[in-house]
């Protein structure tokens, strides 16, 4: 069987796919060559104080505004290896749908309370939790009236495992018409967080994300 | 790759854009500049310093805004810092050759030291470009004026054209004896930079 690389799909609806999607075909990295293309990221991993709780900014603040939540699971390889020490970085919209990132001219409503940005790393079992405010779905095209869904963005990096990925919330009216979520197809479901009952009285619901990095993430260095 | 096949257990968590908000918060010097470890400490790697920059564009030729790019080299004498080197004698104690950077308006400016070349290989530095609007994409930037580019694997698969669009041009030297090189990275279009496919193939 004769290998081709992909030819990636634009997201419907979204201009930037459309204006940085590379039209071309991938090309096939030549066997010889491989090792060369995987970085091996030094574990040399940074968390500030309290980053693993985003619903205030600081220790003893008030809480942000909105639904505290809890985020959990384990973080592991496609062979099922439990990533142990990786970073996870983290940012989501604040309950009305803005981030505190300079560059966000949405001009929706700031939380004096919330950051929206944190760090984590797992454990010894692969293990990662943090908490965060519920984030608030944004529009994203005012023109055709499409919205981006609840979503947490995540990015991990452990060695050679290397993934950036969204969080969406399960039943959520959005999701059916993300760009990104359609490419994904049925697979989607395995970027939603699973809904559980708490009983920590700090948050109101618990998910759990449980993160696999493979695919056409190539796991190269166990 | 490999002729064991490994069994594939777990079905993976799929890739998603980055969006166009990813924090420079997370930014790190240290991974921005990898020919000093940090202002104050005297440490460093082994190397010509190089200063590698250009622009990444979209299919409309405009700037990518908010793009953020990772390198991924081997060291002056040609070796990478993998697992598979752990105990090789020429690793650099000051070099672990991975560097990050968010480009707020599209245009980069990356300082290292010139790979060395590895095996067959001619010296080159893998980026991995992440972005509002796509997955990752990677391709690998060779350098100008190197011997070794002529009879490189990776390079010999490519059209003359293509070969050109992933040679960085030699700019001279920097004010303080860095040599500067330029390449535009262009994501999309007429023009567009190949790419290649992440499958461990
Ligand atoms: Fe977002």
């Amino acid at each position: 069987m004769t290998r081709i690389g992909r030819q990636l799909s634009i997201g419907k609806t979204d201009n930037t796919s459309d204006q940085r999607t590379p039209r071309k075909r991938l090309r096939l990295i030549p066997t010889d060559v491989r090792e060369s293309f995987v970085p091996v990221i030094p574990a040399k991993a940074v968390q500030r104080q309290n980053e693993w709780d985003l619903t205030r900014i600081a220790q003893n603040r008030p809480r942000a505004e909105g639904s505290p939540i809890e985020v959990k699971g384990t973080v592991r390889n496609e062979n099922g290896t439990l990533l142990r020490g990786a970073l996870i970085e983290i940012w989501n919209a604040n309950h009305y749908g803005r981030y505190r990132h300079v560059e966000d001219h949405s001009g929706l409503k700031l939380d004096e309370n919330f950051f929206g940005i944190g760090r984590v790393i797992t454990d010894e079992y692969g293990n990662y939790r943090f908490w965060t405010i519920s984030p608030g779905a944004y529009l994203a095209r005012p023109d055709i009236g499409r919205w981006r869904p609840k979503h947490i963005h995540l990015s991990i990096s452990c060695g050679s495992s290397r993934l950036i990925t969204q969080m969406y919330f399960p039943n959520e009216p959005n999701n059916a018409s993300d760009p990104m979520a359609v490419l994904m197809g049925d697979s989607f479901d395995r970027n939603l967080g699973k809904p559980y009952e708490t009983i920590i009285p700090e948050v109101d619901r618990g998910y759990d994300f449980d993160i696999v990095v493979g695919g056409k993430n190539a796991i190269f260095f166990e | 790759m490999t002729n064991k096949q490994q069994p594939i257990l777990l079905l993976p968590t799929n890739e998603d854009t980055t969006g166009p908000y990813f924090p420079t918060y997370f930014s790190d010097e240290s991974y921005e500049d990898l020919t000093q470890i940090h202002s104050g400490v005297i440490a460093g790697p082994t190397g010509q310093h190089i200063i590698l920059r250009g622009s990444v564009l979209d299919r409309n030729g405009k700037l990518a805004n908010g793009v953020l790019l990772e390198f991924w080299q081997a060291n002056a004498k040609g070796i990478y810092r993998n697992p598979s080197s752990e105990n090789h004698p020429d690793l650099d104690p000051w070099f672990d050759g991975y560097g990050r950077l968010r480009s707020t308006t599209g245009e980069y400016t990356y300082r290292t030291i010139l790979p060395g070349a590895s095996k067959d290989r001619a010296p080159n530095i893998t980026v991995t470009i992440f972005s509002d609007g796509i997955n990752r994409i990677v391709t690998q930037i060779f350098f100008a004026n190197q011997k070794a580019n002529e009879i490189d694997p990776l390079l010999k698969t490519l059209s003359d054209q293509d070969r050109k669009r992933l040679t960085a041009k030699y700019e001279g030297p920097s004010p303080d004896g860095a040599d500067v090189y330029k390449l535009d990275i262009i994501m999309a279009g007429d023009n567009e930079t190949p790419f290649f496919d992440d499958f461990l193939s």
